[in-house]
C-alpha cells in the first residue's frame, strides 16, 4: 500500500511538473549480459532523466524506457553506436496522454451506470450524487447520506455523515464548492470522503478521530452554480438566485454570512461576482448550513475549501484585527501547511483572511468563529494562477492527497483539544 | 520561507487595514515600511512586475510566474504614489520549474495610470534555449496551411491540446500587457482562459492573432472579457491592441493600444524617481 502511494506520488509529481511533448518510449532488447549491464549503467545517469517502465534484467527480456524529448537524440545515438536493438513504442507520449484524456472525457458522459467512480477526473453533479449513494452503501457502517436543505433551484444539499456511533458527538464540519467554478474543491472533497471511509480501521489517526468525533462533509455546497458551470458558464461563482430589480443573477455565497455583513470587501451590486445579497443568510444554501450547525449544537471545527491560491487562513476577513485565539490558530495553520508540503512540496501561505488575501465581509469562517467554533479555517487549494480555476484533472488526486494531510493535522488537534 | 515572527506592531497593522480601499494609509512621506514576504500587496506588486516583464520580453518560451517573495519594502512618495521594492524568485510559467530571481520596483501612481515598473532578473534558463524554443514556435505558427483557430484553452478540465500550447503561451504574453496596464495597488489580475483564438495569415514575417481572453480580477472576483489583437515576430516587441468589457458591468472598462515600442529584451526599464 505504501509503495503504491509512493509510486502514485512520484507519478503525480511528474504529471504535475511536466508535459510529455516529444517524449519517446523505446523498447530495447539486450542481446547479452554485457548489454544488460550497459543499460543498467545508463539507468544510473541521473542527468539523462530516463524513466524505465520495464527495467533491464536479463538478455532477451526487453527494457522499456521513457526518454524526455531533449535527450532522445543523445540516447538513440548511444544505443546505435553500441549496436543495441531497439524499437519506438511511443513516438510522442503527450499525444497518447491527450487521447486518453479525451477517451476519459467521453466515457465520463456514460459513467453513471458504471460501478467505479474515477476520482481523478471532474464529474457532473449527477455523477457525484450517485457516488455519494455508493459510498453510503459501501461503507454503511460509518457513512450516512443526509439532506440538510435544498438549493434555490430545488436541488438537494447532501452531506455525508461519518460516525462510529454515540449521540451528538463533537463534530467537524467540512464543505467544498461553495464557489461553483472552484472545481478542484468538489473533486477533492469526493476523494477525501472515500479516503476517510476506507481509512477507518486501517489508519490509526483516522480511526481514533472517528472513535471520538463525527465528520460532516458537504462536497457540493452550491449545486445550482455547479450545474451552471457545466451547462453554460465554466466561470460561474455565485448562487443562481434571482435578484429583485436586476437582470443579473446570483449572490456570492461567501459574502452572505452574518459576519460583518454589509461591510467592506463585498459588493452591493447584483451584477458583481462578490455581491453580498440583499441580507445575511438570504441564500438558502448558506441558511441551510447555518441552521444545521445551530441545530446540531456540538460542532467543534468549521473547515471550508476554495481554490485557487494555495493559502490556509483563519479569521478574520471582515476586519483586520486578530482573533482572540490568534496564536493557537496560527500555530495550527502552520503545522497543517507543513503537512501539506510533505508530499509534493506544495507551499501554502498562512495567515488571517484579511492579511493574506483581502478584506472581505460576510465570510463563512468569520461567522463560525464568532458563533463559537474556535477551529475555523479556510483553504485555498492549487494552483497559484497558472491554470487557476481550470486546474488539469491530473492534479486532482495530488491536490486531494496533500489537502487531506493538512485537514488531518487540524482534525487531530481538534480531537486532542476539546473545549 | 520567511515567517511572521512576533505579532507585528499595532501601527503596522493599522496601516495595512484601515483603508476601505485596502490601501495602506499614507505613511509619513518618504517613510519606508518593511512588508512581510507573505503580504498580499507584495505578491500583487511582484505579479505586476512579472506582467510587465513577460510583455517586454515578448518571448512565449520565457514566460515567468511568481515563485516566492523574499523581501518587500513599501515607500510612500509624496505627490507620486506608493513604491514597492521587491526581491522574488520566479518559476517557468509552463513547467513550474525554478527559473531564477528578480529585483523590481513597482510604483503605483496616485493618478489612475498604469504602474511604473523596473525589473532586473537573473534567470536560469539558457538564452539560446529560449531563442530556439521561440523559433520553433514561430516556425510552427508561420507555416500553417490553414489559419489556427481554437476555443476554450484550457478547456473546462484544464486540458490544453498540444497543437494549441504555443498559441496559449502567446496569449499569456499578450495578456500580460493588458494585465500590467489595468493593475492597481488594490487590483490584481490572472489570465483565466483563452475563450477563442483566430489566426490572421500575413504576407510579411509577422504572426497575427485575434484573441478573446478571460481575465480573473481580484478582489472583485469578476471575470473580465478582453478582445486582443496581437502581432509577434521573435526578437521584436509584442504589439497588442485590446478592448475589455466586464462580463458583469457591461461596456465600461478601458481599452488600450500597444506600447511595444520599448525593447523586447529583459533589462532594467523605467524612469528614475
Amino acid at each position: 500500500m505504501k509503495l503504491g502511494l509512493i509510486f502514485s506520488a512520484l507519478f503525480g509529481v511528474s504529471l504535475c511538473l511536466e508535459t510529455f511533448v516529444g517524449h519517446q518510449v523505446l523498447r530495447i532488447k539486450p542481446k547479452n549480459e554485457e548489454e544488460v549491464k550497459k543499460l543498467q549503467h545508463l539507468e544510473t545517469m541521473g542527468h539523462l532523466e530516463l524513466d524505465f517502465w520495464k527495467n533491464p534484467t536479463a538478455p532477451s527480456f526487453p527494457a522499456d524506457v521513457r526518454i524526455p524529448a531533449k535527450r532522445v537524440p543523445l540516447v538513440k545515438a548511444f544505443l546505435e553506436s553500441h549496436g543495441f536493438e531497439y524499437s519506438v513504442l511511443i513516438k510522442d507520449l503527450q499525444v497518447v496522454l491527450d487521447k486518453e484524456k479525451q477517451d476519459m472525457a467521453q466515457s465520463q458522459q456514460k459513467d453513471r451506470s458504471t460501478a467505479t467512480f474515477n476520482y481523478g477526473t471532474y464529474h457532473s453533479l449527477d455523477s457525484i450524487y450517485a457516488e455519494l449513494d455508493h459510498l453510503a452503501s459501501a461503507f454503511n457502517d460509518i457513512v450516512r447520506k443526509i439532506q440538510i436543505g435544498e438549493s434555490y433551484e430545488k436541488r438537494p444539499l447532501f452531506v455525508l455523515k461519518f460516525s462510529t456511533g454515540g449521540r451528538n458527538r463533537p463534530a467537524i464540519w467540512l464543505d467544498a464548492g461553495i464557489h461553483s467554478r472552484e472545481w478542484v474543491t468538489q473533486a477533492s472533497a469526493m476523494w477525501i470522503a472515500k479516503q476517510i471511509a476506507s481509512d477507518y480501521g486501517k489508519d490509526p489517526s483516522t480511526t481514533s478521530l472517528l472513535n471520538k468525533m463525527d465528520i460532516f462533509l458537504l462536497p457540493v455546497a452550491n449545486p445550482d452554480g455547479y450545474v451552471f458551470t457545466h451547462t453554460t458558464n465554466r466561470m460561474w461563482r455565485k448562487t443562481r438566485s434571482r435578484n429583485k430589480g436586476s437582470l443579473c443573477v446570483g449572490v456570492d455565497p461567501n459574502r452572505n454570512w452574518d459576519a460583518g455583513f454589509g461591510g467592506p470587501g463585498a459588493s452591493n451590486n447584483p451584477c458583481s461576482d462578490s455581491y453580498r445579497g440583499p441580507s445575511a443568510n438570504s441564500e438558502v444554501e448558506v441558511k441551510s448550513i447555518v441552521d444545521f450547525i445551530r441545530n446540531h449544537g456540538n460542532i467543534r471545527a468549521f473547515l471550508t475549501l476554495h481554490s485557487y491560491s494555495q493559502l490556509l487562513m483563519y479569521p478574520y476577513g471582515y476586519k483586520c484585527t486578530q482573533p482572540a485565539d490568534y496564536a493557537e490558530l496560527d500555530d495550527l495553520a502552520r503545522a497543517a501547511a507543513y503537512s501539506i508540503r510533505s508530499i509534493y512540496d506544495t507551499t501554502f501561505k498562512v495567515g488571517s483572511i484579511c492579511k493574506t488575501i483581502y478584506q472581505a465581509s460576510g465570510g463563512s469562517i468569520d461567522w463560525s468563529y464568532d458563533y463559537g467554533i474556535k477551529y475555523s479555517f479556510a483553504f485555498e487549494l492549487r494552483d497559484t494562477g497558472r491554470f487557476g480555476f481550470l486546474l488539469p484533472a491530473n492534479q486532482i488526486i495530488p491536490t486531494a492527497e496533500e489537502t487531506w494531510l493538512g485537514l488531518k493535522t487540524i482534525m487531530e488537534h481538534v480531537r486532542d483539544n476539546p473545549y | 520561507m520567511q515567517e511572521l515572527s512576533a505579532a507585528p506592531p499595532a501601527a503596522f497593522l493599522l496601516l495595512l487595514c484601515l483603508s476601505v480601499l485596502l490601501l495602506p494609509a499614507a505613511a509619513a512621506p518618504g517613510a519606508e515600511q518593511k512588508l512581510s514576504p507573505s503580504s498580499r500587496l507584495a505578491a500583487g506588486a511582484a505579479r505586476v512586475a512579472l506582467h510587465y516583464l513577460n510583455f517586454q520580453t515578448a518571448s512565449p518560451g520565457a514566460l515567468q510566474a511568481l515563485g516566492q517573495v523574499r523581501k518587500a519594502t513599501l515607500k510612500s512618495i509624496p505627490d507620486s504614489g506608493h513604491k514597492y521594492y521587491l526581491q522574488f524568485t520566479t518559476e517557468d510559467y509552463k513547467s513550474g520549474e525554478n527559473a531564477g530571481s528578480c529585483l523590481a520596483t513597482v510604483l503605483y501612481p496616485k493618478t489612475k495610470s498604469p504602474p511604473v515598473v523596473s525589473i532586473k532578473c537573473m534567470q536560469s534558463k539558457d538564452q539560446r534555449q529560449i531563442q530556439e524554443e521561440d523559433n520553433r514556435l514561430y516556425q510552427k505558427l508561420r507555416h500553417q496551411t490553414k489559419p489556427i483557430t481554437g476555443n476554450n484553452i484550457p478547456d473546462s478540465h484544464g486540458n490544453i491540446e498540444p497543437a494549441l500550447e504555443s498559441v496559449w503561451a502567446l496569449a499569456v504574453a499578450g495578456s500580460s500587457y493588458i494585465m500590467w496596464e489595468k493593475s492597481r495597488e488594490n487590483l490584481d489580475y490572472f489570465m483565466a482562459q483563452v475563450k477563442s483564438v483566430k489566426q490572421w495569415i500575413r504576407k510579411d514575417d509577422f504572426t497575427e492573432f485575434d484573441y478573446t481572453v478571460l481575465l480573473h480580477e481580484i478582489p472583485t472576483q469578476d471575470i473580465i472579457s478582453c478582445h486582443m489583437r496581437l502581432t509577434w515576430l521573435p526578437g521584436h516587441p509584442l504589439k497588442v491592441k485590446y478592448f475589455c468589457a466586464s462580463v458583469n458591468h457591461g461596456l465600461e472598462d478601458g481599452s488600450g493600444m500597444e506600447s511595444g515600442s520599448a525593447a523586447g529584451v529583459l533589462h532594467e526599464k523605467g524612469p528614475n524617481l
